[in-house]
This record gives C-alpha cells, sequence and structure tokens, in this order.
C-alpha cells in the first residue's frame, strides 16, 4: 500500500472495511465516563480503564438500562472511523451493566425514571379475574419454573385453557423476545383473561432481562391484565413492579392465577351443610313454635273451663239459695190450702207438716 | 372440543356460575322469603350442586398449548 495513493474518504472506507471484516462484533468491559444524551436520541460516552479510552455511539434506543460515569459495562460494538469527523468510535449494539455495584446502579436509575412516569403507581394495577378459562404464560417451556407452575396449576384447577410462549428468560435475546410474545397475545382476536410471565431464581445477572426498559414498559402498557413471578421471594425486578400483580415466584404465580379447587370443594361442601343445619334449624324453630302454639291453646281452654267452673258455682249459690228446703231451714213454713174459715190448711217446716183448721181471714 | 361437546358445554352451567346459585341458595336460607315448605327442596338442590361442583372439579382437566410462534427480533 506504501505506493498507493488514495484520497481520504478512500482511505476512510478502506480503513472501515477492514475494520468490519477483522472485528465485526467486539465485547469489551470498561468504566462509563462523560456519558451524554443529546437531541434525546443520541447517547455518547467514553469507556476506560486504567490505561486506556475509546469513544461509543449509540441512539437512545438501544440503551436498555440507565447507565451513568462510573459503571462498570460490557458493550457490544462494531469499531468504526467517522469519515465527516475523522474520529475512531464504537458504534455500540447493547450495553450492560456489569458487577453488583453497576447492576444495582443501572437497576435504581431505571426505577427511578419509571416511578416517576407513575409506571408502579398502584392506581395502575388492574384486579386479575377469579377464575380465567384462558391464561396466556410467557417463559421458557424447559425450565424448572414453568414445569413447577404447570404442576401447581394442574393440582389447583381444571378446564382451563392455558397458551405458552416459549422465550428465552435470561441472555441478550430474552428481553426482547418476551415483548414479542407480549405483542403475540395483545394482538390476538380473542385475549387471553391474563397474561402470566414466569422465570425462575438465579443472579442478579441473570434476571437482569427483566430489567430492561422496553420490556418494562411493555408489560405495563399491555392490554392484558399481567402477573410476573421472577425469581426467589427475595429478587425484585421492574419486570415485576410494573405488572398488575407480583408474585413471590413462579409456584406463588400459579397460587394467585388459580383458586385451589380443594378449598373450593371444601366452602361448597360446607355451604350445603350449612344449608343442612338451618334447615333442621328452621324445622325446630317451626316444632317449637306449634309447641308453644299448642300449650297457649292448652292454657285458653284451662282458662274457659276455669271461667265455666267459676260461673257454674255462681249459679249453684244462686239455685241453692232459691231452693225451698233452704227457706224452711231459715225458720219459715210452707203453707198449702184454701185459706177460708173452716177449711184445712197444710204447713210444712224444716222437720214437719202440720194440719190446721182456718178460723179467721182478714185483710193485711 | 367438538361442536356437539362444545354446545352441551355451553347449556351446562359452569363450575363458577354453580358456586354462585349455591350461595344464592345460602342466602335463601338466611333471607326474608324463607318459607319451611320451599326448605327441603332448596336443600336437596344445594346438596345436589355441592357434589356437581366436586365433581366437575375433580374431573376438569387443563388444556396447555405451547405456541409454535418464535419470538427472536420483532414479532
Amino acid at each position: 500500500m506504501e505506493n498507493v495513493q488514495l484520497t481520504v474518504s478512500d482511505f476512510v472506507a478502506l480503513v472501515n472495511q477492514t475494520l468490519e471484516f477483522a472485528y465485526p462484533s467486539v465485547t469489551i468491559i470498561g468504566e462509563v465516563a462523560e456519558f451524554r444524551v443529546s437531541q434525546g436520541k443520541w447517547v455518547t460516552f467514553k469507556l476506560k480503564d486504567g490505561e486506556a479510552v475509546v469513544e461509543c455511539f449509540m441512539t437512545t434506543y438501544q440503551l436498555r438500562i440507565p447507565i451513568e460515569d462510573g459503571m462498570k459495562v460490557m458493550i457490544t460494538a462494531a469499531p468504526k472511523l467517522n469519515p465527516k469527523w475523522g474520529k475512531f468510535s464504537l458504534t455500540v449494539r447493547s450495553v450492560k451493566p456489569i458487577g453488583e455495584g453497576s447492576i444495582k446502579k443501572g437497576f435504581e436509575l431505571l426505577k427511578a425514571k419509571l416511578e416517576a412516569e407513575g409506571l408502579f403507581a398502584p392506581e395502575r394495577k388492574r384486579a386479575l379475574p377469579r377464575v380465567p378459562s384462558y391464561i396466556g404464560v410467557i417463559t421458557s417451556s424447559e425450565s424448572a419454573a414453568y414445569a413447577d407452575f404447570c404442576k401447581i396449576i394442574n393440582e389447583r384447577w381444571g378446564g382451563l385453557s392455558i397458551e405458552v410462549a416459549h422465550t428465552q428468560v435470561q441472555g441478550e435475546p430474552a428481553a426482547d423476545q418476551i415483548i414479542g410474545a407480549l405483542r403475540y397475545f395483545n394482538n390476538k382476536e380473542t385475549l387471553p383473561e391474563v397474561l402470566v410471565i414466569i422465570r425462575g431464581g438465579g443472579s442478579a445477572e441473570d434476571l437482569m432481562s427483566f430489567n430492561d426498559e422496553q420490556l418494562a414498559r411493555a408489560i405495563a402498557s399491555s392490554r392484558i391484565p399481567t402477573l410476573v413471578g421472577v425469581g426467589h421471594e427475595v429478587d425484585h425486578t421492574l419486570a415485576d413492579m410494573v405488572s398488575d400483580v407480583r408474585a413471590a415466584t413462579p409456584t406463588d404465580a400459579a397460587k394467585i392465577v388459580v383458586p385451589d379447587k380443594n378449598e373450593l370443594i371444601r366452602q361448597a361442601r360446607q355451604q350445603a351443610t350449612s344449608v343442612g343445619h338451618q334447615l333442621v334449624q328452621a324445622i325446630d324453630h317451626q316444632s317449637q313454635r306449634v309447641r308453644e302454639q299448642l300449650d297457649s291453646a292448652y292454657r285458653r281452654i284451662h282458662e274457659r273451663l276455669d271461667d265455666a267452673f267459676e260461673q257454674l258455682g255462681v249459679l249453684r249459690l244462686a239455685v241453692s239459695q232459691l231452693n225451698p228446703e233452704a227457706v224452711l231451714k231459715r225458720g219459715y213454713a210452707l203453707v198449702r190450702g184454701e185459706a177460708s174459715p173452716g177449711k184445712t190448711i197444710e204447713i210444712e217446716t224444716q222437720t214437719t207438716y202440720i194440719e190446721a183448721e182456718v178460723t179467721n181471714v182478714r185483710a193485711k | 372440543m367438538s361442536e356437539q361437546s362444545k354446545k352441551t358445554a355451553a347449556q351446562q352451567p359452569s363450575v363458577h356460575e354453580k358456586m354462585a346459585i349455591l350461595s344464592e341458595l345460602v342466602s335463601w336460607f338466611q333471607g326474608a322469603s324463607f318459607n319451611i315448605e320451599g326448605a327441603v327442596d332448596k336443600y336437596k338442590q344445594a346438596e345436589t350442586l355441592a357434589e356437581e361442583i366436586e365433581k366437575d372439579l375433580t374431573k376438569l382437566k387443563n388444556d396447555i398449548k405451547v405456541v409454535k410462534q418464535r419470538f427472536d427480533g420483532d414479532a
């Protein structure tokens, strides 16, 4: 090439061609410095270590997790010499925080951003149907978490139509695949009544796909109510924060999404038994009322009889007082016969009958 | 599911509907319209419903299908 004369444009094109051939994609780990976003679209920063520094360029769309100066990141990029400015830079395709501190920092930055937009607000949360009949599930169908979910759901409820979208649940393509699955379910003619996104436990790095900004937004904007169960009880991801309902684990998600049929059977039995008790109580109550009415009728009859006996006593007394014998007992006498001089009359006392002759009759 | 069985399934109340009917029956026993003449029939109805719910819940199986579509890139 020593004797070949090139134009600047040709040289830059040649360099870029060589770079593209030799390094179509490079993965580099370094620390972010001089991070800038211009016009809300373009992102520039420097990636450095103790001895070197390189310029990086990307679009905001490609920046799935916020970064800031000082964070350790891993980028996937293509090296390029910019023909216009003559600057060597890396055109970054993806960037992700590396190490616990940076992952946490990225998570906190995005969490604050989404929170400020109200994406975690309780008033946004929709209730899940109590007993859904059609459920959409997004997960890796090869995972233990999925097997556990199916086991629990089959134990708890039946008659469900469950459609499972198999996606990766970690690694670079995971977030985009889950977004694709969300889109698939949300574009269906008949929507599932609930969308369940599950993944088993893992390291902070394994779960990082669930802290992806675009995935969080896709979950938040789902037309179908969402239930997200990622990792273990202690794991909190942005995906579960924006979801309508958070499940602590995939198993917990299965428990939340459907009721327990054994519990319902127990309830149904209990209700039928309670109805039986109420029926017995009602019969007892009715019998008690009938008994009380009979008692009352019996008491009334007694009262009437007592009244009648009392009246009878009075009448008996009256009758006894009218009895001529009673009058004779008091010393009076009955006189029978014609009261004319010379006639014989009969006089009856209590103890004797006296015959007497009338000697004189005069007016009183 | 065949058309015939779909029709039959559509005519049958779901487990959820049966639970609601059972709750209504329980409410009837506690409500003002309760009368001893109707109570025995309602009790029999409640008992039958509870048995049906148990049977339905025990026999129903879930239909799980994995979507064939792949979600690489823009779906």
